[in-house]
Parts: C-alpha cells; structure tokens; sequence
C-alpha cells in the first residue's frame, strides 16, 4: 500500500484514456469491483472478505442464531422442501409465460391508444390514461383477490371459474398497466421529426407509426421490459392467495406444517436461480445498446 | 489509500451497528424469587409483569371464540367470530379459566391478535403463549414448546348441498372431489395423507377464503377440525376422518423454545382436567354429536 503517491485515484489515471471503463473498447473489466489495476482488485477483494466476514461472524455469534439456523437453515428441511417446491413452481412459470404473452400485446394497444394523435381519438386516450390510471393503482394482490374470489362467485354459465385463469387475468390487467407506460415513454423518444420525414416520404400516419416509431420505440424498451416482466414473475407468487398451491403456497404448507421456515430460503433460492440470468441478461442488453450507440456517435 | 482508509472505516462502523443491535436482544432471563410457589403469579417468568399476555388470531372463529365485541377490542365480532375479551367459545372461556387456576384475574388477562405464522417464528415474542387450536406434532415440537394437549381434536369434513362428496362414506370415495383447507391445519395433511387425492387440494389463508371458494362452487367440500364442523359454516357434516397414523391429535398451548412457564401452564391444564372442567367447558361451547360416521 506505500508507494501510492500522488495517484490515490486507482481507477482512472489520468492521460490513459483506453483504462477509462466508460469507453468502448477499454480494457474489459468487472464493473462490480470497479476495478481495473492489480492494486485495486486486491483491495477489492479484501474489503469484501472482511465485510462478510465480520457479517457473518457477528450472525452467527447472534444470540438468537441457534434458533434462526433451526428454523431458516435447516439441512434436512432444506432437502425435503426443494424438491417439492421445484415441481410446484411450474405452475408460476405457466402463469407467469402466459401473462408476459398478453401483457406484450395488450400494453402496445394501450400505449398506441394514448399516444393517438387528433381530437377525434380523445375518448380512447382518455379511456387509456383510466386503465393505467387504474390499475397501476390498485395493488396487484387485490385485483387477484377481487377477480379470483369475486368472477367464480357470479356463477355465470361459459365464464372459466378456474383460479388460475383468473390468476393470468389479474396479473395481465395490472402488468399491462406497467408495461404500456414504458412503451408509452418508448413511442414518446422517437423525435417528432422522423415521423414528419416518414408522412413526407408518402407513408400515412398509421404506416409511420407501424413502420419508424414502432421498430425503434421497442427496441429502445426491451431492457425495462424485461425489469418489468421479472416483477411480474415475482409476483405469480401472489396467485397462493387463490388457494392453487404454487411454489409459495407449497413452502408455506410446508413451513406450517413443520413450524420452520427454511422452505421460504428455499423457494428464494428458486426466484434467484431463474431471476439473476434474467437480470444479466438486460445488462448485457443495455451494454450492448451503449456500444452500439457511442459506435455510431465517434 | 484514503479511500481504503474510508471503506475500513465503514465496514468497522457497519460492524459496531450490529454487534450494538444484537447485544440489545439478550433474551429475557429474569430470576424468579427463590422463596415460595414458584407458580405463583409475582414468580412468573411473564412477558409483562403481574399479566398473562395470550396471542391468538383475528378473526377468532366460533366456537372456539364466540360473544361480542368489548369496547376498544380490536376483535370485531361477526356472525360466525367473537372477541376472546368476552371469554365466551371453548378457548376463550378455557383461557379465563386456566388464567384463574393459575391465580389471575381476569383484568390480567391481556389478548393480542396474530398471524398463525407469529405463534412459531423464532425470536423473541410478544405474547406468553398462543392458543389458536394448534394441533402437536413432533417436528413442530422443535420450533415452539408446547403445554400438555387441553382437547382432542378430529377432522372433518363439510359440503353444501349438491356437492358430490355428499353420501361419499370412504376414504377412497373422496380421491375425486376436489377438497380444501386452510393452511397450516391437520385438516391439510388429512387429506394429502389419509384421502391421497386425485384432484390437488386447495389450500386457503384462512377458513374464510376456504368457505368463500365453498360457497362459490370451486370446491366441493372443506376439512375442518370436528367442533367447526357443526357450527353452521356448511350445510352438512359429510364425515369424520381416523386419527392420522393412529394417534390422537390434541391441540396445545405453544410457548417460546425454552419457556419456563410450560411446567405451571401444564399444572393448571391438569388441575383443569382432573377437576371436570375441561369436559363441562367442551360440553358447554362444542357440539359433541358423535353420529357423525367415519370415513373408512
């Protein structure tokens, strides 16, 4: 650590341009250390053992850490409930698939109605300023409650009483709620000027819309498309209120059954394993987006 | 080498927080004194001095709770729940009775409303016990403490009228009527256990929603502990259910791991029992109708 000098900032030397991890092309390097030389890394990494192992010393030093680790971590408890959970939790992938489908379709009807252009339309944008209004005010709990207890209760004849259908239903209406405000925001940063040199260019409104504004608006989205979707895969897990034993009604069963909670450490264990490449996933996304863009800009 | 400085100094300061945070949750181990009964009220290891502080849940379903709500309760009695403050309903008129055995009045008597997921989970608690027809098992056994059993409690079932389960006598005739219960119940294991299903069980937050999805024609019958059974919350008492694996299945009292109230609790249950008024309390508040058949 001597030596340092006059250099205490580690990550950018100044004059070396091709070190700066905000540029393209710069030496590869992990963002999450932050690091780019030796020195750095080291420092890194062993600021972060000493922070888990303090965590984890003072966790399990914890009075009450007998009593956590016989209720959250337990091996046996851990082994019996995964297995279980697993097999149970393709239920919340189905609904989960599903509702991503329809939110897709019905969040670009909604977001195309509000950003219709001409008096004429005002009723369909007001109409879908209401629905999104609505329904990303209302909890996402009590829509599944109101439609999962309250639709079969009417006992209409041809209107599916299944709890998972109305389970999609409610996840739908609010996540298309969601997702039409980011399309929305996606039509809205397409310049003004592309869909005028489109209509100069012979194309009606309806054809600039599907053809310029469209392709790039949702391109320009994917990334908090996907954040918006992995909520919605979080959220299946309310569709247990229903009464269908999907992976959190299975854990709960279990952990009530047995009055221990590792089948909860479980099931998050679940959620990280299909959410994480997910999240990666959008990163490399997003980073692949910037290159390209800073690209065209030098 | 300033910034490695920092981060030392806030991982030591996150470090401090902690171990300041954990220190303060010493569990409470207060000495009684070491003259007299050590049962005696002022030598209880309560949560607050001189009151028995008992958890249960909200809504308290009849008949297990029952009478109308006392001014400021934060139970509002309905139709088919009641305030435990009334000390009406099998454990709600046990509660006031094993208060009394063990030399409270009345007024010490402190309730408060819980999750089921609260009279388990580790840590400290809030309450000296809970009393929410908590069925004892082994395993569980390993979580809470629990106080000797106060009543012996079957399953079963409940349909309305039209329901296929309806005349249904044996198990196996029950492997195709989708059932429900609420979670946490024996009456769950019931029938993954005894009726090994063909249709998956719904399985509910609480009796209520269970009854709702009755109501509403999405299931065919609920299971339920054999006292609920007759109150009125379904048209018919389709059957009861065998003992699972053969043992008797009893409700008890579930106290913090490690609680040294358990063996007084447990002299005052027996008191109660040797006495008679266990069976006059279950005569008084449980419909005890045991024409019910069993399922074979």
């Amino acid at each position: 650590m001597s030596g340092g000098g006059g250099s205490g900032n580690a990550s950018f030397p100044a004059g070396q341009p091709g070190l700066d991890p905000r540029v393209p092309g710069g030496r590869r390097n992990s963002r999450i250390l932050g690091a780019t030389q030796g020195r750095s890394v080291w420092v890194a990494v062993a600021s972060t053992v000493i922070f888990f192992s303090v965590a984890a010393i003072l966790t399990v030093n914890s009075p009450g850490w007998p009593a956590v680790r016989q209720s959250f971590f337990d091996g046996t408890e851990f082994r019996e409930s995964l297995p279980q959970i697993v097999s149970k939790f393709g239920r919340n992938v189905f609904i989960f698939c599903v509702a991503e489908a329809l939110v897709l379709v019905f969040a670009l009807l909604i977001a195309v109605m509000r950003s219709l252009p001409g008096s004429v339309f005002a009723p369909l944008r007001l109409l879908a300023a209401a629905y999104t209004d609505f329904f990303r005010g209302v909890p996402t709990i009590l829509v599944i409650a109101l439609l999962g207890f309250g639709m079969p209760a009417l006992r209409l004849q041809n209107l599916p009483d299944s709890d998972m259908f109305w389970a999609i239903v409610a996840l739908t209406l609010v996540y298309t709620a969601y997702v039409a405000e980011v399309y929305r925001a996606g039509i809205d940063s397409i310049h003004p000027s592309q869909v005028a040199a489109a209509r100069s260019l012979g194309l009606g409104p309806g054809q600039a819309l599907r053809y310029v504004v469209l392709p790039q608006a949702v391109r320009r989205v994917i990334p908090p498309l996907l954040n918006d979707f992995i909520g919605l895969q979080k959220d299946s897990a309310l569709v247990a209120f229903l009464g269908v034993t999907e992976g959190l009604r299975q854990a709960q069963i279990i952990q009530a059954n047995d009055f221990n909670f590792t089948p909860y450490v479980s099931l998050a264990l679940v959620y990280v394993v299909i959410t994480i490449p997910q999240a990666r996933f959008v990163d490399w996304l997003i980073a692949r987006d910037r290159r390209k863009r800073l690209a065209v800009g030098s | 080498m300033r910034k490695l400085v920092l981060g030392l100094a806030t991982i030591l300061l996150v470090a401090a927080a902690c171990a300041q945070e954990s220190s303060t949750v010493a569990g409470p181990s207060g000495t009684g004194s070491p003259t007299g009964d050590p049962c005696a009220v002022e030598n209880l290891n309560l949560l607050s001095a001189g009151q028995l502080t008992i958890a249960t849940g909200n809504p308290a379903y009849k008949p297990w709770y029952g009478g109308d709500s006392v001014p400021g309760s934060e139970w509002k009695a309905k139709s088919f729940s009641g305030d435990p403050h009334s000390g009406q309903g099998y454990e709600g008129a046990f509660a006031y009775a094993l208060a009394q055995e063990m030399g409270f009045t009345d007024d010490q008597v402190q309730w408060i409303g819980i999750p089921f997921v609260k009279s388990f989970a580790p840590g400290p608690k809030d309450f000296d016990f809970a009393m929410q027809q908590i069925s004892i098992t082994a395993k569980r056994s390993q979580a809470v403490d629990f106080s000797e059993g106060y009543f012996d409690v079957n399953q079963a079932l409940i349909a309305n009228e039209g329901s296929p389960a309806i005349g249904v006598t044996t198990l196996a005739g029950l492997k195709d009527i989708k059932l429900g219960a609420p979670i946490g119940t024996t009456s769950l294991q019931v029938i993954q256990d005894e009726v090994q299903p063909n249709v998956e069980p719904q399985v509910y937050d609480d009796l209520d929603l269970a009854l709702k999805d009755l109501t509403s024609g999405q299931i065919d019958g609920v299971v339920v502990d054999f006292p609920t059974a007759f109150y009125g919350y379904a048209d018919v008492v389709v059957g009861q259910f065998p003992n699972l694996g053969g043992e008797q299945e009893q409700f008890g009292l579930a106290f913090e791991k490690g609680s040294p109230l358990v063996t007084c609790v447990n002299q005052a249950i027996d008191a109660l029992r040797s006495n008679g008024t266990l069976d006059q309390l279950k005569s008084q508040w449980l419909e005890t109708d045991a024409s019910v058949p069993v399922f074979s």
